[in-house]
């Protein structure tokens, strides 16, 4: 081994210049890994050290429907230092304008005091917030987002109203502290005092609102024990404790879901580099073939040979590790003013090295799987290669041992992927689709060599020499097909499989829904206003449809007398509160998949239907006692049926249906969403908020934009991670066309010896590079289709259709990539002088 | 005595183990090759380059390969240093069936007993003209490795170009660090490949006074492989190759 190591390092003293491909794809590929692990920690980690900022509060406890009672209070009073009390709610904010009512959807705070406990709200012009919602000349004040400021066509002065109560906005709302702890929003936000909601009408009972006390505890109080305690004595009462460990869930979440996915492409990158790497690797090996000879001549057993050059390359590896940590963890550093503009929570960029690990060891695991196939192969390198070329026989297979390790090695990194992942749903499917990826290219590889080869010696080729030519060298031995085909391929599959999810879930959202959701939502409908409601939609022609269900909400908290949580996990149906409704009238008979449905007179006592899938889910089945906290009130209710609610067109679906003697007397609001006809929509909307300012009408056309909105960020931030792949597949493209530069400098100077002139010289290299470029396009293409139609099958249930316009992108950006990239490096062949070259080379 | 009946009285190999312990009298071919074939498979299908050759070589004698470019001589001392695998007969060394040894079992005897040079010199392009003296003496385990290649080098006019890389010696400096280094483990057997065909006739001459210099230093079996007259003439015996038979008529060199 010493020996070996010596014989390493003076090999190694002529430096690195057969292996900055090597290089630059290692470390390319760990970098984005640890770049995108650094982002999601220096978020994570900004969270956690702002939670309470973010919280609005070290504690919060929160409930629906209602304020906190006199004993609740008491408790808070007891262990805070400060309480803060809130309430939040979606409403209609409406304002006089010459043509008649503007309105416009938001989402209200109302505030006391004390709000902010942490962080500081900042407003435009710039004033106190005390002094923005005080009454003045008996109208009180409020802020407002810019951008609905905008959509409402206010100014600083002009009034609004919120229900039934006036305000004057006073400013724009710049900087709300705890602005992202509520997560997903469908309102830009408006803030007032509690004292002039009052007389809103909007916190009636019944209505949908929520209250929110943030709690400032003294230094050091124990968060894990407060919670229990509150829990104990309040969460049957419906109270929610959220605390400053995590502000906010849903964000933590969501960063922690597409940082783990992003991870993932990351390592499709990685693979894209690998065929770098293998290649970098085989070609300095075959450079070697003469000093391996050599030295298996001057005694030099196999393993003595392997451990020369694994050390070698094991050394670089470890150089490439320490470049592309060194670029990972400096990127999020040095782009921190754009990631942190982009980002709605504080972020603590620093320098982490759990995230820098996790990518050091998916890079080691991949140079060493890639490299350890042509490092098998200098044990087959013959010491009679010095006599006479004798590489035309190492084409045989690795010894079994060599095959074994590698399996081991895949298995591993995939072990890891799914350990760090955090998913193994998600994992296993990316590195599946990677190594599917990476088989089908194989092949497809091969058998373009193949069909080239055929084609070189096809009849009705001759006289079309730049042609035949071009095929000869992609069917040819020494063809880049291979690794062109590998690299470019896989880096384009990424985004081919990205482009067509995406296009096909905006087609959903976008295209698709809006022809059979309904165009609003009302909430809020309070019973006596249901009838005049229903009289205004129904009568117009325009309108197709309308449905309305009783409204409340409430949280499951027991499954069969144990905590829902401890019996179902965190299931979406059991975080936070859901929609709860009653029916008198049992639903079409295809929908209840089993059970009965109770008769229409029902009287005994409380009967539930359950959805059936989300039940499959939990794992709720007939004849389970299910606890549901409505209002502070438990009801535990019997699951009597399961039935197939259908959440993807925006209908009506309530998870919770009871039967109405469950809910007597408790005070509840309707839901109603009306199918009309586009042109109608605005007179509809003026009627019916005009008549009962306390309805809140969602269009669903907005919301959808809003998801919209958001699923482009992913595919953004999901098409930046492919393009880090893609950056990958073209190093190594060009260093495919650089390792072929000397053998087409030598053919050139042939083919000009015979008499071709450049310009058939140069349509040749440019002809092979566009045939590989665009076969890799190609399967890149079919790939990514296979992966959207996988995605969009089984993972988002509905139909694929293949999108023509990014999957042509694709075919045409793989070729032009190959023809740039060959292109670059076909200028000095064609500049080498005929005479100079063969003379060398004799 | 016939050199057949030699070779099957010898037949039964020892323990590779105890290769050092084999003792050969002055009488015992050190080389020897019975009705050794080599075929190789081409692009163009399978060649046969060498048929049935049987010839012995004693300890201590200097052989020259002569015959016509193609006659199979380079082939025909791949086979003797185990460089290349027979595909028939038998090819013996120190008493060893080099057709029977493993690529490694090759190697490690090669480390002991032979020395090899080369027409195009082959030197590690990575390692310095000591480094490379010294390769062989390392891989053979030998702690004073770098001192003996250093003398070796010294031997053979070079001690002012220790450091040197290869692409910055001549070629005929170039070819005495690869005497130097075939030499430096004091083979038993020495090959050498057209050793003067890439260098002029001066230094050709040199490089030749240098290589039988070494011969008779550590008494060393030569078999060399020659275009040239004189240096075949220096040999004490010529054996022609033509279409990969051994040619039994009488030759000018051999007069």
């Amino acid at each position: 081994m010493m020996m070996a190591w010596r014989i390493a390092r003076r090999e190694l003293r002529g430096g690195l210049q057969g292996f900055r491909i090597f290089l630059a794809c290692l470390a390319l590929g760990v970098a984005a890994i640890a770049a995108v692990g650094s982002v999601r920690q220096s978020i994570e980690e900004g969270l956690t050290r702002e939670g309470a900022v973010i919280l609005g509060g070290d504690a919060q406890m929160e409930f629906t429907y209602r304020f906190a009672d006199p004993d609740e209070r008491a408790h808070m009073d007891r262990i805070a230092e400060a309480v803060s009390e809130a309430v939040d709610f979606r409403s209609m904010a409406t304002t006089n304008t010459p043509d008649g009512v503007d309105r416009a959807l938001t989402q209200v705070r109302g505030v006391d005091a004390a709000y902010p406990l942490y962080g500081a709200v900042t407003l435009t012009p710039e004033m106190a917030l005390p002094d923005a919602l005080r009454a003045q000349d008996g109208l009180y004040g409020g802020v407002m987002q810019q951008v609905l400021i905008d959509r409402m066509g206010l100014a600083i002065g002009d009034r609004f109203r919120l229900g039934t109560q006036k305000f004057e906005l006073r400013a724009a709302l710049t900087v709300e502290p705890d602005g992202a702890a509520g997560g997903f929003s469908l309102g830009p936000r408006t803030i007032v005092s509690l004292e002039g909601l009052e007389g809103a009408g909007l916190l009636e009972p019944g209505t949908l609102f929520d209250t929110e006390y943030r709690l400032r505890l003294p230094q050091g109080a124990d968060l894990a024990a407060l919670e229990q305690q509150a829990e104990q004595l309040f969460r049957d009462q419906g109270m929610r404790w959220q605390d400053a460990r995590n502000g906010a869930p849903g964000v933590q979440r969501f960063v922690e879901r597409i940082g783990a996915f992003l991870v993932l492409v990351g390592l499709a990158g990685l693979a894209v580099g690998g065929v770098g790497i293998s290649s970098a690797v085989r070609a300095y090996l075959e450079g070697k073939l003469a000093t391996i000879a050599t030295l298996k001549t001057l005694g030099a057993t196999s393993n003595t040979i392997f451990a020369v050059y694994f050390l070698q390359i094991g050394l670089l590896t470890l150089l490439g590790l320490a470049i592309g940590l060194m670029l990972g963890a400096l990127a999020p550093l040095a782009l921190f003013p754009i990631i942190s503009a982009q980002l709605p929570v504080p972020v603590a960029f620093s320098f982490y090295p759990a995230p820098l690990a996790e990518a050091a060891l998916y890079g080691a695991l991949t140079a060493l799987i890639f490299t350890l196939l042509p490092l098998a192969r200098t044990e087959q390198m013959r010491a009679a290669s010095l006599f006479r070329d004798a590489s035309g026989s190492a084409k045989l297979w690795p010894r079994p041992r060599y095959i074994l390790v590698i399996t081991g090695l895949v298995a591993g990194l995939a072990a890891a992927a799914i350990g760090f992942s955090g998913t193994t749903f998600l994992a296993t499917w990316t590195i599946g689709g990677i190594i599917g990826a990476l088989g089908l290219l194989a092949v497809a590889a091969w058998a373009i060599k193949a069909l080239a080869r055929r084609l070189a010696g096809m009849r009705a080729l001759r006289g079309y020499t730049a042609l035949r030519l071009a095929f000869g060298a992609v069917g040819g031995r020494s063809s880049e097909a291979a690794s062109v085909v590998l690299s470019l391929g896989l880096g384009l599959s990424v985004l081919a499989a990205v482009g067509q999810i995406d296009a096909n879930l905006r087609a959903a959202i976008q295209a698709d829904l809006p022809d059979v959701a309904p165009s609003y939502f009302f909430v809020d409908i309070q019973t006596e206003q249901l009838q005049p409601f229903l009289d205004r939609v129904q009568g117009d022609a325009a309108v197709s449809r309308v449905d309305t269900a009783p409204m409340l909400r409430g949280i499951i908290t027991q499954i069969n007398g144990q905590p829902a949580r401890e019996v179902a996990g965190n299931h979406w149906v059991l975080r936070g509160d859901r929609g709860v409704t009653y029916s008198t009238t049992a639903p079409p008979l295809e929908e209840v998949t089993q059970g009965q449905w109770w008769p229409d007179d029902y009287a005994g006592p409380p009967l539930m239907a359950f959805a059936a899938e989300e039940a499959a889910e939990i794992g709720i089945t007939l004849g389970d006692e299910i606890t549901v906290n409505i209002l502070g009130r438990d009801i535990t209710a019997s699951v009597a049926a399961l039935r197939e609610v259908d959440f993807s067109n925006a209908g009506i679906g309530f998870v919770l249906t009871l039967n109405e003697g469950a809910l007597a007397g408790a005070p509840h609001s309707h839901i109603a969403t009306v199918y009309a006809e586009q042109e109608a929509e605005a007179a509809i909307l003026r009627d019916v908020a005009g008549d009962a300012p306390n309805i809140t009408a969602i269009r669903v056309r907005d919301a959808l934009d809003r998801v919209a909105d958001a699923l482009r960020g992913i595919a953004a931030a999901t098409s930046y991670g492919a393009l880090a792949t893609l950056i990958t597949g073209f190093v190594v493209l060009i260093g495919a066309a650089a390792a072929g530069e000397r053998s087409r400098v030598f053919e050139a100077a042939v083919l000009k010896t015979l008499g071709a002139v450049r310009g058939t010289v140069l349509a040749s290299f440019a002809i092979r590079s566009a045939i590989l470029g665009g076969a890799a396009g190609l399967v890149a293409m079919g790939a990514g289709a296979l992966g959207g139609w996988a995605v969009m099958t089984f993972i988002m249930d509905t139909t694929y259709r293949f999108d023509p316009v990014s999957a042509f992108a694709i075919v045409i950006g793989g070729a032009l990539a190959t023809l740039i990239a060959g292109l670059a490096f076909a200028l000095r062949p064609l500049a080498a002088r005929a005479a100079h070259v063969l003379r060398a080379r004799e | 005595m016939p050199v057949k009946t030699l070779l099957i009285a010898r037949k039964t190999p020892y323990p590779l183990e105890d290769i050092e312990a084999v003792n050969l009298t002055m009488a015992d071919p050190i080389l020897s090759l019975c009705d050794a074939a080599l075929s190789l498979e081409g692009n163009a299908g399978r060649v046969d380059i060498l048929h049935g050759v049987t010839l012995s070589i004693d300890k201590g004698e200097t052989v020259g390969l002569v015959g016509p470019s193609g006659s199979g001589k380079s082939s025909l001392l791949m086979l003797l240093g185990g460089l290349e695998r027979a595909t028939g007969g038998q090819v013996l060394a120190l008493g060893q069936d080099l057709t029977t040894m493993s690529e490694d079992q090759l190697a490690r005897f090669r480390r002991q007993h032979m020395g090899v040079v080369f027409q195009s010199f082959h030197l590690i392009p990575t390692m310095t003209a000591l480094e490379n003296v010294a390769t062989p003496l390392e891989l053979a385990g030998q702690r004073d490795a770098f001192e003996r290649a250093e003398a070796e080098l010294d031997a053979v006019g070079l001690g002012h170009r220790l450091g040197h890389y290869p692409s910055q010696m001549s070629g005929g400096e170039q070819q005495r660090v690869a005497l130097a280094r075939a030499a430096a483990p004091r083979p038993s057997i020495l090959l050498a490949d057209e050793p003067t065909g890439n260098l002029d006739e001066t230094t050709g001459a040199q490089i030749m006074d240098l290589l039988l210099g070494l011969r008779d230093k550590y008494g060393s079996t030569l078999v060399l492989v020659t275009h040239s007259r004189e240096l075949a003439a220096r040999c004490d015996r010529v054996i022609r190759l033509r279409d990969g038979r051994i040619d039994l008529a009488p030759s000018k060199a051999a007069e």
